[in-house]
């Protein structure tokens, strides 16, 4: 598996490449901003870019969405059927999405956005902005705040312990580190 | 990332692949690099979970984005390291050394750094949620959007540190400031 991290010109958001050595087929997750060391990092690993999936539908995750639509002409994957003003192939919690010879798994995170999602793909997962290390998203309302919580807890800490957990801003973690200090989930009332 | 493609168990030869910068990037779990001197290594991207590194130098490492959580880091010189973000929760970093040091960006969640010393380190968007801090020294540091949410500060020196940092229901019982 090829992996790579992106912190993007946008509200220093993260996007990430992820793809299979053997096919040379990648996905990219949320694009903020084109820059142009993820356009480099296709070029240079020759790398095709077949797929985005975008995790929620925020400027600062779809800001370069059209300009990767237009350059690659890549399949586009998103919990609502249009992103950024783009058709999208709308998927719900369960669905698979292959990319080359590894599978990604969606997972309903939704409470960010009403239709927020993350990306499983064995060893890790990509959450946006429903979880970062140490801290959860910020929601509209308290109904969708404890829907996260929920979400969260049955869909991401059922994981793999080990499986790293690549968020929408600021640094990583893993299932283990965020199940077992996240402020959020642990000693509050 | 990567398998390594040199053997891990033997120390000497893990310590020769590492200072040759063949290690960047590569899963290295649970390795016993205990007392090592690895001033200015390229660990960076490397997977280094629950790794012994206490007591090792690891001044002006490249350690970007390593994950090193629930690593030992007891002891250990980390000066002028550059751990932007770098995945060091549940880590223990006790007495360890990172004045200086990038920590932009760090995953601090969990971590226990009893009388650690962050001074003059960027630890600008870093994470310490639910982290001991207790007589750590942070003088100097910029913590500018750092989340102390529930961390215990307890007799921590945060004199002159820059930047407005959020610590709700953290512990800042005897604090300096």
């Amino acid at each position: 598996m090829i992996f790579r991290h992106f912190m993007t010109s946008v509200n220093e958001s993260n996007a990430f490449i992820l793809a299979c050595e053997e096919t040379r087929e990648a996905i990219l997750i949320d694009v903020g901003a084109f820059e142009p060391e993820i356009e480099e990092f296709l070029r240079e690993g020759r790398l095709r870019l077949a797929k985005v999936f975008i995790t929620h539908d925020h400027y600062d995750h779809t800001n370069g969405l059209v300009e990767v639509r237009d350059k690659y002409r890549p399949e586009i994957y998103a919990g609502r059927a249009l992103c950024a003003g783009v058709k999208a192939i709308r998927v719900d919690h369960g669905d698979t999405i292959p990319i080359g010879q590894l599978t990604g798994t969606v997972l309903d995170t939704s409470g960010h956005t009403p239709e927020a999602r993350s990306l499983y793909v064995p060893g890790m997962v990509f959450t946006g902005d429903a979880l970062f290390a140490g801290s959860v998203g910020g929601t509209a309302s308290q109904a969708a705040a404890e829907q996260q919580l929920d979400l969260i807890r049955r869909h991401i800490f059922t994981l793999p312990p080990e499986t790293e957990i690549h968020t929408g801003h600021g640094p990583s973690s893993t299932v283990a580190i965020e199940s077992r200090y996240n402020p959020f989930f642990v000693g509050e009332a | 990332m990567r398998e390594p493609t040199f053997p891990i168990d033997d120390r000497e030869a893990l310590l020769e692949a590492i200072r040759a910068g063949k290690a960047r990037g590569v899963r290295l779990p649970r390795v016993d690099l205990s007392g090592c001197d690895l001033r200015g290594v390229d660990l960076s991207e490397a997977r280094l979970s629950g790794a012994n590194l206490s007591g090792a130098d690891l001044s002006h490492a490249n350690l970007r984005m390593a994950f090193l959580d629930e690593a030992n880091l007891r002891g250990a010189q980390l000066c002028n390291a550059d751990l932007e973000f770098a995945v060091l929760g549940g880590a223990d970093l006790s007495e360890a050394d990172f004045s200086g040091a990038n920590l932009q960006r760090a995953n601090l969640v969990g971590v226990v750094a009893h009388r650690a010393i962050f001074r003059g380190a960027r630890m600008y968007y870093s994470r310490p949620g639910n982290a001991d801090f207790r007589g750590a020294l942070l003088e100097r540091a910029d913590i500018q959007r750092a989340i102390f949410r529930r961390a215990n500060l307890a007799g921590a020196n945060l004199r002159e540190t820059t930047g407005s940092a959020n610590f709700e229901k953290a512990n800042l019982e005897g604090t300096v400031r």
